[in-house]
């Protein structure tokens, strides 16, 4: 009963939680493990279901837990926040350092956004910070969680959260003005 | 002059971090005056935050453009068999 219950679960809602996973961690391949955990916690679990919810719903509970889970291993040791960064890009009087200084980009001219080279570009420039930036970059704008559930979530304080997104535009600006805008 | 401004006001570091504190949090009531002050004489920091509230859309955008292929009957026969294995 139980079996032929998620085999049904199984080939219903694979393809929804997958394409849900893979909008959260853009990776096929986590994105794949994500799904397969969620079924595993819900075969073991499966008495707590009560079908209160949907097996939609309920599914898809697990594997928000399994999301949020994966980014906060991710981050589980302490984030680093080098001084050394902040003088790539400023003088010790905190004024910039004139070749990192912001260029004009007239980014509003064209519908950049739109352009699939332009995203492959900032996929690259996102892909080359540390990862643990990367990871807190991706949380912040692909789970549309609030700052607050954020550095709840992976235990930081806000002013951890808003200097490693400072760090992390930093070189994420240097980056693109230099494989974009330059040309 | 350029040394009074620090003191006076921000630097460009600290600008900076209270444009990225003002995309994630809020900003207290002095922290406000003292970033519209900045930015009214640091041009470099004004694009600084048009360019970072811009990256926020396209880091957001990033992820609806991407086409997911995988092979889904692939990874449900998968699934099926880790299931079975664990029982």
């Amino acid at each position: 009963m139980k079996n032929t219950m998620l085999e049904t679960w199984i080939s219903q809602y694979t393809d929804a939680l997958f394409r849900w996973a893979f909008h959260k961690t853009s990776s096929i391949e986590i994105a794949e493990d994500l799904v397969q955990d969620t079924f595993l916690a819900a075969a073991e679990k499966i008495n707590n279901f009560k079908g209160d919810s949907s097996p939609k719903t309920w599914l898809f509970s697990i594997l928000n837990h399994k999301i949020i889970d994966y980014y906060r291993k991710k981050v589980r040791q302490p984030l680093s926040l080098e001084s050394s960064s902040n003088q790539t890009f400023f003088h010790e009087d905190g004024s910039w350092q004139q070749a990192r200084k912001p260029k004009e980009w007239h980014e509003e001219d064209s519908n950049l956004l739109d352009d699939a080279e332009f995203r492959q570009i900032l996929e690259k420039c996102l892909d080359a910070l540390p990862e643990k930036w990367n990871t807190t970059v991706r949380m912040k704008y692909l789970t549309e969680k609030s700052s607050d559930d954020i550095c709840q979530e992976m235990g930081i304080a806000p002013t951890n959260l808003w200097q490693i997104m400072h760090r992390a535009k930093l070189q994420l600006r240097d980056c693109i003005e230099n494989k974009w805008f330059k040309k | 002059m350029k040394k009074l401004l620090h003191i006076l006001f921000l630097s460009c570091l600290k600008a900076t971090e209270l444009v990225e504190k003002k995309l994630h949090f809020k900003l207290s009531v002095q922290e406000k005056i003292q970033l519209h002050l900045h930015k009214m004489m640091c041009e470099a920091c004004t694009k600084y935050e048009k360019q970072s509230i811009f990256l926020e859309k396209g880091i957001a955008s990033i992820s609806q453009h991407e086409p997911v292929t995988t092979d889904i009957e692939n990874l449900k026969n998968k699934i099926t068999a880790s299931l079975n294995q664990n029982q």
